[in-house]
């Protein structure tokens, strides 16, 4: 018996049918993928790691309260090291390989500027955690910051440096790069807008180990306070030669130096005299949200959480809430994204402008006397 | 005044450890021929052996210490074994992506075993210090520098006092002639990484008070031990030895006097100009082709 060609056509058309039937069926059972550039090794890990566990414990609660809308989600993790050209090629990996719908960038505004153009070209919502202003200032609209801007971050130190040190002749010392140049110039203004003279600036590269050299300076223009604009490693080394080189003024470091990550390498005497301007006061007092994560990431990850980390966390609860109100499309979830007001986070509140800045609060805390544990001294909220 | 003896001080110490670590390059290149791309990591492995054993294990300083260096030297053995000898028939070419190879995996490997966070090494006089006037000296900046004499001093009588010495500088001369005498070559070019595993332990314990222990340190170091050789002349002791001071001290009074944001491109500027106008360095022979 012959097959007739109606018989064929129709086989045809139901197999494809089928196949097409099937195909939707399993989109709608795959996971939601998420890409995430992180520095997993090298000299910046010290943060990605912490970021990376924050994503990786977001992705578990997310999947555990119901995914998006019955969805589970899966975030795809790529190394960016310590260099802007690997994290472009980390980032168009996922691009082209995963095809995410949604994006995590690093916490290193030289990262997030060489990446921004890749993010235009590929047009999908980014949240990524460099402070420098520049990287919003770049008007790539499908970038969103979940931390306080370098200016918010030097504002608020220089707030700190007025208002509860009472300097009247600050010094500067910042690590050479677009966070540090671009956090010492806002310092600057800001101390000139109140008028009062910044006695010296200086600098230091990212891989210098001795600053004996810039405190030693600063001290001799007869500075009466110091802000320190600093990574991890590099900022509790400079906290803790100031000390060996018996340095008496305040220190006023940015949030880096205050992580769990660079508090572990000093001593209590490294921190006598040492205020910092940290994103979020993350002590277990806090008490509700904030007690909880704090409790779960330690006893999942075994190390303190820091700021970085709970920002990236924050981001991924945000990212969950955009979705389930208005699903995956880039565009209409980058408008959600960009309409979200008063949006409370464990650590901030967000609220996003035009330019994908979101947070404008950060709190100042100093070491308690003989210990290393921090205290509030005053949250700060700016415009 | 006090604050530029403050700065002499930690300008030597820091000096001192290029110097360390630019001795363990030119005993390993005079001996062996082999520029190692590894060196910076060579330190960092002296650092973390004192991590091992002083924070992991809570040795007590001598055995601590004592035990790090055997590490080094069981290290300077196995990195003899397996990458020089292998390679050492290869070309220059090769040698140097061998090394540059075997240098990111000891760095990953550290990465593994350590993990990304960094490690405060500490001190035999923790952070006691010396006060003179208005200067005040850290006591661990003077111990380094006082160490490295030490060891200079050492260096010196071990070739030109011992018969093992002797010969590893015959190898250093003339291998082939080395070879006819009856000198056991390969012993002595084993010893010559040993003595390099073994400097560039010292290095690292001396270091890791001074910077932290991290796994990413290596690098700059070997940058700075490579400027200290191109300085002092490739292939002399005493040129690494003045090469290393030069550089820390370049650093730290380039910083302070000249600019801070600058105090790199003097380190490395002048040994540009040494490679354009004097490329044997200060202490260094005139260069000649070598195998």
């Amino acid at each position: 018996m012959g097959i007739t060609r109606k018989s064929f056509i129709g086989s045809i058309i139901g197999v494809a049918a089928l196949s097409f039937t099937g195909s939707v069926h399993a989109q709608q059972n795959a996971p939601i993928l998420i890409g995430a550039t992180v520095p997993m090794t090298g000299p910046l890990s010290l943060t990605g790691k912490q970021y990376q566990n924050s994503l990786a414990m977001a992705e578990e609660d997310i999947n555990k309260a119901g995914g998006i809308n019955s969805r589970q989600i899966k975030i795809v993790f790529e190394d960016t090291q310590a260099s802007n050209s690997t994290a472009v090629n980390a980032f168009v990996k996922l691009a082209q390989e995963t095809k995410p719908a949604f994006f995590f960038l690093s916490s290193y505004s030289t990262q997030n500027l060489a990446v921004a153009p890749e993010l235009a070209k590929v047009q999908v919502p980014a949240m990524y955690a460099g402070g420098a202003d520049a990287v919003a200032e770049g008007g790539n609209e499908w970038m969103f910051r979940v931390r306080p801007a370098d200016s918010v971050a030097a504002e608020g130190m220089v707030k700190a440096t007025l208002d509860v040190i009472k300097a009247k002749k600050p010094g500067i010392l910042y690590i050479q790069n677009d966070f540090g140049q671009g956090g010492a110039q806002t310092a600057a203004k800001r101390f000139e807008a109140a008028g009062i003279a910044v006695v010296g600036m200086e600098a230091y590269g990212q891989n210098d180990k001795d600053f004996s050299a810039q405190l030693l300076n600063l001290r001799g223009k007869g500075a009466d306070t110091i802000l320190i604009f600093n990574y991890p490693q590099d900022g509790a080394l400079v906290l803790r030669q100031a000390k060996l080189l018996g340095l008496k003024m305040p220190l006023v470091t940015s949030s880096a130096a205050l992580v769990p990550a660079a508090t572990q390498l000093l001593s209590p005497a490294d921190l006598e005299g040492v205020w910092g301007v940290v994103d979020a006061y993350m002590d277990v007092s806090v008490g509700g949200r904030m007690k909880d994560y704090v409790e779960r990431f330690k006893s999942k990850f075994g190390i303190d959480p820091d700021p970085y980390g709970l920002a990236y966390y924050d981001g991924a609860m945000l990212m969950a809430d955009g979705m389930r109100k208005v699903g995956t499309d880039p565009k209409t979830l980058r408008d959600w994204l960009e309409a979200v007001k008063g949006w409370q986070g464990i650590g901030h509140v967000y609220s996003y402008d035009k330019k994908g800045n979101g947070v404008r609060d950060l709190t100042v805390v100093k070491a308690k006397a003989g210990t290393k544990t921090l205290e509030l001294v005053q949250p700060v909220t700016l415009n | 005044m006090a604050d530029f003896v403050q700065l002499l001080v930690n300008g030597l110490a820091i000096g001192s450890v290029y110097a360390l670590a630019a001795i363990g390059f030119v005993i390993v290149y005079s001996a062996t021929g082999v520029v190692n791309f590894a060196a910076g990591q060579f330190v960092m492995y002296g650092t973390f052996a004192g991590v091992a054993t002083l924070i992991n294990l809570q040795l007590p300083w001598p055995l601590a210490y004592g035990t790090a260096l055997i590490i080094m030297a069981m290290f300077g053995v196995l990195f003899f074994v397996s990458v020089y000898l292998p390679m050492r028939r290869g070309s220059i070419v090769t040698i140097i992506i061998g090394t540059v190879a075997i240098s990111i995996t000891i760095q990953n490997a550290a990465l593994l075993s350590f993990g990304s966070w960094p490690f405060r090494l500490p001190s035999p006089v923790e952070d006691s210090s010396i006060a003179l006037g208005g200067t005040i000296i850290s006591t661990h900046a003077l111990g380094v520098v006082g160490v490295t004499a030490i060891m200079v001093g050492g260096l010196w009588l071990l070739f030109n006092r011992t018969s093992v010495g002797v010969g590893m500088r015959a190898v250093a001369q003339d291998l082939q002639a080395a070879k006819l005498m009856g000198l056991k070559v390969n012993r002595l070019l084993a010893l010559s990484w040993v003595l390099a595993a073994v400097l560039a332990g010292v290095a690292g314990l001396m270091l890791g008070p001074m910077w932290f222990a991290d796994v990413n340190m290596g690098d700059p170091i070997a940058l700075k031990a490579f400027a200290a050789t191109i300085i002092g002349g490739f292939g002399s002791l005493p040129g690494a030895i003045v090469g290393g001071l030069f550089v820390g001290l370049s650093e730290v009074l380039g910083a302070s006097y000249v600019s801070s944001a600058y105090k790199d491109l003097i380190s490395f500027g002048i040994m540009i100009a040494f490679l354009l106008v004097r490329p044997q360095g200060v202490f260094g022979e005139k260069i000649q082709d070598r195998g």
